[in-house]
């Protein structure tokens, strides 16, 4: 087998000017240093620790076609497309494969600029230049994937000081009539003491097989707070690697909630660097899997200053063929006194033939922390089952009550309200096998509900 | 309105109940003793069908249908409840989603439109006072870090919302103080109609004087080997179980292996 990374690195080999000249010179100027990283590490193996339960090269390997000449989007995405979380933002800007739709402007309260990179780097001389991959520490390969291929991005500023009242909504399609990949950027920046909550949604209505590589950087200032909330609803014929890197300052707040309602095969890729005393991280992870669905939740946390704090609570349900895996490190790195962090991950295979990974890691240079981390793999509960049916609950209805109860645990510290009830409904109706289908996706429903449901009409 | 005929049953491919012969008719009480480890709670999860006990002989008709037959939640709407010895815990299902679940459920099997919002609420407001129990307790998981007392008054609080035809009392009086021992014992009789029976295990004389039972039996070893009305209670709370074991042992002598 040739190696599936050759055919990207050919295609930027020939292509790399029209590449460019689709871009900004913000993005630009880390191509070549990201085909040197490509050429010299290659893809990862089955044997690369971080990569152990996703199988990068075989997600490499079909012939996808790119958006290279950024042909435009046909028409307005807000009447083309439905997201299942509506009006939870103030705004919401729609995104479909990697070309950013029409940037709604701004009321007067809010403050936050949303703004195309290629936009942003004329207007705003130097900033993009400033934070485009600069939270990257570490090599990735999909992270440099992206790098080199990705020609659009969209720049979220939080400027200095301001408290955004309502959250701001990203709405991501996949939508394409052919074999597709598409590779995505997004740069937050919250300033000093800046305060916002974004609310990403990751929806798929492809009928062609969808790769997608999404960076997400964020930079937190000094005390500035972000709750980024992404949702993963998406089919089986979508594979998505998306990378987190955050880098908070002191006294900087972030909370990381991802909740994956359907997937195909999903990766996510988190890193953030603590990078100055009292900085915190709380990361929320849910995931409800089925049928041959994949999610991988790799996440590394970096005390590299004392005084900060991480929470990680990841659960995951997984039903029919699923696989499930998370790997959680948290680094405290030599003299980050007094950091203080709570690991755990959770899952609950209600199929017999579902698989879940979890290896909660801490590597720890100092002394006087306070670090614990947890994990279990459970069934379902049948003593609980047992009481439900005996009050006359039905079986199917007494799993689903004790899915929804075990995913909950973890909605229950996503923000704002509206969001969190939206979510919890949207996991219990996945669990009925009622969440609306995605155009051309094969799956789903349940073991309990294995019964397809007609379309919404 | 329940017959048992020659019940035998094992848990963990170990035999546990070896034939027993039960007949308890519209608006009896029965009361059920016997010493620890006799099988008293394995008959009560036998009837109302917990998968965990293998039925491997015998018989039990309810209202002329074959109860074994029957998975568990239709056994329910037939009527069964059974108020377990310890109750679950259910972190993360409130008390009401649950209850709501259950009393829609019955519904739907009887054809009836599921309950509304507020007849619902009104339900529970109704059952709560009944038994005593406070209304926060209906936002709490089922049963969730409920003291011992708390969960047995959950229990009876939970017969009276489903207002069954046939109760099973696996030693709810274990575990509440004495007024609240009056206070679910009182609430149980409320509940009692000539068409409704109960079959209570219980290893107290007190349990007795607040439920005025038609009949009292001893589970030895699995068999039901004394029958008799209130007053065999009361002499077991004297004299113990010994007496009636060496009677039984020279009445009835054990079969052959
Ligand atoms: N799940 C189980 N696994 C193994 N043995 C069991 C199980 N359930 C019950 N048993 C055994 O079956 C026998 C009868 O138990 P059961 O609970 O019916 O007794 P009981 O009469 O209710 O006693 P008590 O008065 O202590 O409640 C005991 O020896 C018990 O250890
Ligand atoms: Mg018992």
């Amino acid at each position: 087998m040739t190696d599936p990374l050759k055919q990207y690195l050919d295609l930027y080999r020939a292509e790399h000017s029209r590449i460019a000249a689709g871009s900004c010179p913000a993005m630009n100027a880390h191509r070549d240093a990201a085909l040197r990283q490509l050429e010299a590490h290659g893809l990862p193996t089955r044997r690369t620790e971080e990569y152990k339960y996703t199988a990068v090269r075989d997600a490499l390997a079909p012939d996808y076609g790119l958006n290279i000449a950024r042909l435009p989007l046909a028409a307005d995405p807000h009447k083309l497309y439905h997201c299942s979380l509506p009006n939870i933002g103030a705004r919401t800007c729609y995104i479909i494969n990697d070309t950013v739709g029409p940037v709604p402007t701004a009321g007067s309260e809010d403050a936050i600029r949303v703004v195309p990179f290629a936009k942003a780097d004329e207007e705003m001389r130097g900033f993009i230049g400033k934070y485009y991959h600069s939270t990257v520490q570490s090599y990735d390969a999909l992270a440099s994937l992206n790098t080199l291929l990705a020609q659009e991005g969209l720049l979220v500023l939080i400027p200095k000081g301001h408290r955004a009242v309502q959250p701001l909504q990203l709405v991501c399609f996949a939508d394409a009539k052919a074999d597709l990949m598409a590779n995505r950027r997004l740069l937050v920046v919250a300033e000093e003491g800046a305060e916002a909550t974004l609310l990403i949604c990751e929806h798929a209505s492809s009928s062609a097989h969808y790769l997608t590589t999404q960076v997400t950087e964020l930079v937190l200032g000094e005390r500035a707070r972000v709750e980024l909330c992404s949702v993963e609803e998406t089919g089986s014929n979508c594979t998505r690697f998306h990378n987190i890197y955050a880098d908070l300052a002191a006294g900087a707040a972030l909370k990381l909630n991802s909740v994956t309602l359907t997937c195909g095969h999903s990766r996510q890729t988190t890193e953030v660097r603590l990078a100055a005393p009292e900085a915190s991280v709380e990361a929320n992870g849910a995931v409800t899997a089925a049928a041959e669905e994949h999610a991988d939740h790799n996440i590394l946390v970096r005390h590299d200053a004392g005084d900060c704090r991480s929470t990680l609570r990841y659960k995951y349900v997984l039903d029919g063929n699923a696989t499930g895996a998370f790997a959680g490190k948290v680094y405290v790195a030599p003299g980050a006194q007094r950091s203080h962090s709570e690991q755990t991950n959770a899952n609950l295979c209600v199929s017999p033939t579902a698989h879940a990974f979890s290896q909660p890691m801490l590597e720890i240079y100092a002394d006087d922390v306070k670090c614990n981390h947890g994990s279990t793999v459970g069934k379902l509960d049948e003593t609980a089952l047992f009481y439900m049916r005996q009050r006359g609950i039905p079986e199917a209805e007494a799993r689903l009550l004790l899915q929804h109860a075990f995913v909950n645990d973890v909605l229950r510290h996503i923000q704002p309200e509206s969001l969190r009830q939206r979510l919890s409904l949207l996991v219990e109706k996945r669990f009925r096998g009622e969440l609306r289908r995605c155009d051309g996706c094969r799956m789903y429903g349940g073991t309990a509900t294995n019964a397809p449901t007609p379309p919404e009409p | 309105m329940l017959e048992i005929r020659n019940l035998c049953a094992e848990v963990e491919g170990k035999p546990i109940l070896r034939g027993i012969d039960l007949t308890i008719r519209d608006g009896e009480v029965h009361v059920l003793m016997g010493p620890n480890g006799s099988g008293k709670s394995t008959l009560c999860h036998v009837l109302v069908g917990n998968p965990k006990y293998a039925v491997t002989g015998g018989s039990a008709t309810f209202n002329g249908k074959d109860l074994l037959a029957l998975p568990p939640e239709h056994r329910s709407y037939e009527g069964l409840f059974m108020s377990f010895q310890t109750p679950t815990e259910i972190p993360g299902v409130s008390m009401t989603n649950f209850l709501r679940a259950a009393v829609n459920a019955r519904r739907k099997y009887r054809g009836e439109e599921p309950l509304g919002a507020s007849e619902f609420l009104q339900l529970l407001r109704e059952k709560r006072k009944l038994v005593g129990l406070d209304a926060h307790f209906m936002s709490r998981g089922v049963n969730e870090g409920f003291s011992g007392g708390e969960r047995k008054r959950n229990e009876i609080f939970q017969m009276a919302v489903l207002a069954p035809t046939f109760s099973i009392l696996d030693e709810t009086d274990s575990g509440l103080d004495v007024d609240a021992l009056r206070t679910v014992a009182e609430g149980f009789n409320a509940l009692r109609t000539p068409r409704t029976s109960a079959m209570v295990v219980t290893h107290y004389q007190r349990m007795l004087d607040y439920l005025r039972p038609d009949f009292v039996h001893v589970l030895m070893e699995g068999r039901i080997v004394r029958s008799g009305d209130a007053s065999l209670g009361y002499a077991i709370e004297e004299r113990g179980f010994d007496w009636i074991r060496d009677e039984a042992a020279t009445a009835q002598p054990e079969p052959q292996p």
